[in-house]
């Protein structure tokens, strides 16, 4: 107990400022004063705790004064004193042992007891608070506090509070711990008589018979001609006697695809199935369109996996391994004769329809079969194939080592022959087949993304399609006369040992090559276009348009670029479209079910190839009209081709 | 007060020689040091409004009613170092406050004072 010398004789000085320290009782506390506050604190704290001290039947309740004046400490308290003044300050300290004088802090006199009359309450001249404020107990009538914790709950609830005023970090501020929490969702319900939607429900159902002419209404509304014709942007109906049953069978082949299952996420949930089995699935997953390589999603698949592939393929295009037999056979020829067929989407690249299929092919493609580097794009069944393995072809070609060098120039040479031709399906076709016949290496093997049969397609987003693809990439245009990579193209999934051959080059494994380069070596190499081992291209369902600067996907691409790059002797390296455009060649007409999207990750290459020749569309478009087509379909499609 | 033995948990209606009034419930009476523990007001969760009064200026007072002690002893436990804590910010709060009070100013000057300060920053010249 500090207050031993507590008691000295009024008349003592101290340095604090005292209001009542003349009067009699003001002596008590001075020394406490002096001593400093840590004596303050300590009274405090023995005599909270040494509330026995007192003894006697009355501990208890001291005891309880004792605790209720430590629960007030650093509480703003309002003193009155006996001749009226209240003074207000924050608790500081009383003399537990004695008669229990108060410290107050930063008190400020709130009405002074000693003026008279009115004087003292509308005159009231404010001072400066006092620092330490010392009352004794004489003085003291009532200690008024509000809002006091008295009990620990009380203290807690007190002590957040306090803190979150003083300081308001972010995290309090943002509760970001609610964040992670899903949310309920609920079905939004108009208001009830909210007049002004009334037709909500019709409008958007029975899409087809909808009375509600936007046209009509915007005229009417705002004077608005329009000249709107929808079949500029659509394949036109044939409306006629046959309208009824065409349109029958497109809602079968509808519900079919609806129907479809589907591993993949987004379009399972549009489905309305459920395929979260594992819960690592949070929104982002279900809703962002980024992608982050998750395997479940649109992955590629590796080599064991081209059968799913093949089924999605399948799924997406139908069985469509006839068209590629129907392949230009005089593509296949040529690069039989080449050897290298570089794709003709070199050729093509030259003259335009070469880069459908170079898209067409990278499209498609995107593994690689374990050969070098493959071309591996699926050729889609359609058309497309015969670009993707054209440029695949090139792409195998420039990429691929191993396969007949020659390929690739055989392939330039393909090009040009083959230009006309464009149907870059067909050639690509052709060119499977001629792999699938198992030519010889020279045909890099088309990579065999199962063209249409496999869901190469959806390979062809993504896979960062190992060397081949990147290779060839770039190569494709440039024909560099890898190897034929034999880009087994999977012929719903079946040709691939004929590819393996070819496909030296192909770099089987190479994931998704979509590049196009792995397409035009597919092309040159081509013996069959399937290529057993291609990593299938992946069709992506979630692939959306084209993004030319979908770089980040791909490894760069370990095929050098002076050798892929500049073949401009050798094949206009601007035609390197192919690479990029996944777009369907001219031939294909509205509906190709070109679903490659142009998600052709792998492109980065190309991409990265392009640089130096210039912007990549800048070029003459060789292609024309072509070019306008490539973007065209937005490969969403995922459907099949009827 | 000789003679009046104050039970904890008492409801009293007090009338104080300054002339209060008011009620509240005893939480605690010290003899010794003649200071009576009220509570104030209902008792509404952890705060409550605590008055010490010094018996001595009680004027008078009846007795209301009779209710349990208001005090759970079982929760009653401080925390010293956070009390210390509150009352530094508390200081901290008030010094920062005492830059807005006039000194030598008028009650209603201070009114006007504040009630400006609240949309503009009024800055107090000493």
């Amino acid at each position: 107990m500090n207050i031993p010398q507590a008691l000295l004789p009024k008349s003592s000085s101290n340095g604090f400022a005292r209001r009542r320290g003349d009067r009699e009782g003001g002596a008590r506390l001075e020394s406490k004063v002096q001593s400093g506050k840590s004596n303050q604190g300590r009274i405090q704290a023995t005599g909270s705790l040494s509330g026995g001290k007192t003894g006697g039947y009355e501990s208890s309740s001291r005891d309880r004064l004792v605790y209720m004046t430590t629960c007030l400490i650093g509480h703003m308290v309002e003193v009155h004193l006996k001749n009226g003044s209240i003074y207000s300050g924050i608790f500081h300290a009383t003399d537990a042992e004695k008669d229990f004088g108060i410290v107050l802090k930063m008190a400020r006199l709130v009405k002074d007891g000693t003026l008279q009359g009115n004087k003292a309450v509308t005159e009231f001249i404010s001072k400066a608070p006092t620092k330490i404020l010392i009352i004794p107990a004489k003085e003291l009538v009532q200690v008024i506090a509000k809002d006091v914790a008295v009990t620990s709950d009380g203290f807690a609830s007190e002590l957040q509070h306090e803190k979150q005023q003083e300081v308001l970090i972010d995290s309090v501020i943002s509760q970001s711990r609610h964040v992670g929490l899903e949310r309920e969702l609920e079905p939004w319900v108009p208001d009830e008589d909210y007049p002004q939607c009334p037709e909500l429900e019709n409008i958007f159902s029975g899409s087809w018979n909808r009375n509600w002419d936007q046209f009509e209404t915007n005229q009417k509304l705002f004077g608005v001609k329009s000249t709107f014709n929808e079949e500029l942007y659509t394949t036109k109906l044939e409306r006629g006697p046959q309208t009824r049953e065409l349109e029958k069978e497109a809602m079968r082949i509808a519900r079919e695809i609806e129907g479809e299952e589907t591993r993949d996420l987004h379009l399972a949930e549009e489905r309305g199935l459920d395929l979260h089995d594992n819960f690592d699935i949070d929104e982002e997953m279900r809703y962002s369109s980024v992608y982050r390589g998750r395997g479940f999603d649109d992955s590629g698949y590796e080599e064991e996996e081209d059968i799913l592939l093949d089924s999605q393929n399948i799924e997406t295009f139908g069985d469509s391994s006839d068209s590629l037999s129907r392949g230009p056979v005089d593509l296949t020829s040529l690069q039989r004769n080449e050897g290298v067929r570089m794709s003709s989407s070199t050729s093509f690249v030259d003259e335009a329809p070469s880069s459908k299929a170079a898209i067409g092919a990278d499209l498609n493609h995107t593994d690689f079969n374990d050969e070098a580097k493959q071309l591996a794009s699926e050729i889609p069944s359609e058309s497309f194939s015969v670009s993707d393995s054209e440029s695949r072809i090139q792409d195998n070609l420039l990429g691929e080592h191993g396969g007949s060098k020659d390929a690739k120039e055989s392939t330039e040479k393909l090009s040009p022959s083959e230009d006309p031709q464009l149907s870059n399906s067909i050639d690509s076709q052709s060119l499977l087949i001629d792999k699938l016949d198992g030519s010889d290496k020279a045909v890099p093997s088309l990579n065999s993304t199962t063209h249409a049969q496999s869901s190469s397609l959806s390979k062809v987003s993504e896979k960062p399609s190992a060397s081949g693809d990147l290779a060839e990439g770039p190569a494709s245009s440039k024909v560099t006369g890898e190897t034929p990579s034999v880009n087994t193209r999977g012929q719903p999934g079946s040709s691939k040992p004929s590819n393996s051959d070819c496909v030296a080059v192909s770099s089987a494994s190479s994931g998704p090559g979509l590049s196009p380069s792995s397409s035009m070596g597919s092309l040159s190499s081509e013996k069959s276009t399937l290529n057993p081992h291609a990593k299938e291209f992946k069709l992506n369902p979630n692939a959306k348009s084209f993004t030319p600067s979908q770089t980040s996907v791909r490894p760069p691409s370990p095929v050098s670029d002076g050798s892929f790059y500049y073949q401009t002797p050798v094949s206009p390296v601007p035609h390197m479209h192919m690479p990029v455009n996944f777009g369907i060649g001219p031939s294909f007409p509205g509906h190709q079910p070109v679903v490659f999207n142009p998600q052709v990750a792998p492109m980065q290459s190309p991409q990265a190839y392009f640089h130096p020749t210039g912007p990549q569309y800048g070029q003459p478009m060789l292609l024309g009209q072509r070019q306008v087509m490539y973007y065209q379909p937005d490969m969403q499609y995922k459907g099949r081709d009827y | 007060m000789e003679g009046e033995e104050f039970a904890v948990g008492c409801f009293l209606s007090i009338k104080t020689t300054l002339g209060d009034e008011f009620e509240g419930q005893i939480i605690s009476f010290d003899r010794l040091s003649n200071i009576l523990v009220l509570q104030e007001g209902l008792e509404s969760g952890p705060r409550r409004n605590i008055r010490l009064l010094k018996a001595n200026y009680i004027k008078e007072f009846s007795l209301l009613r009779q209710d349990e002690d208001p005090l759970d002893v079982k929760k009653c436990f401080l925390d010293l170092t956070s009390l210390q804590a509150r009352e530094d910010s508390a200081i901290r709060q008030a010094e920062a406050d005492s830059e807005r009070f006039g000194v030598g100013v008028t009650s209603e000057a201070q009114t006007l004072f504040d009630a400006l300060s609240k949309t503009e920053s009024c800055v107090a010249a000493f």
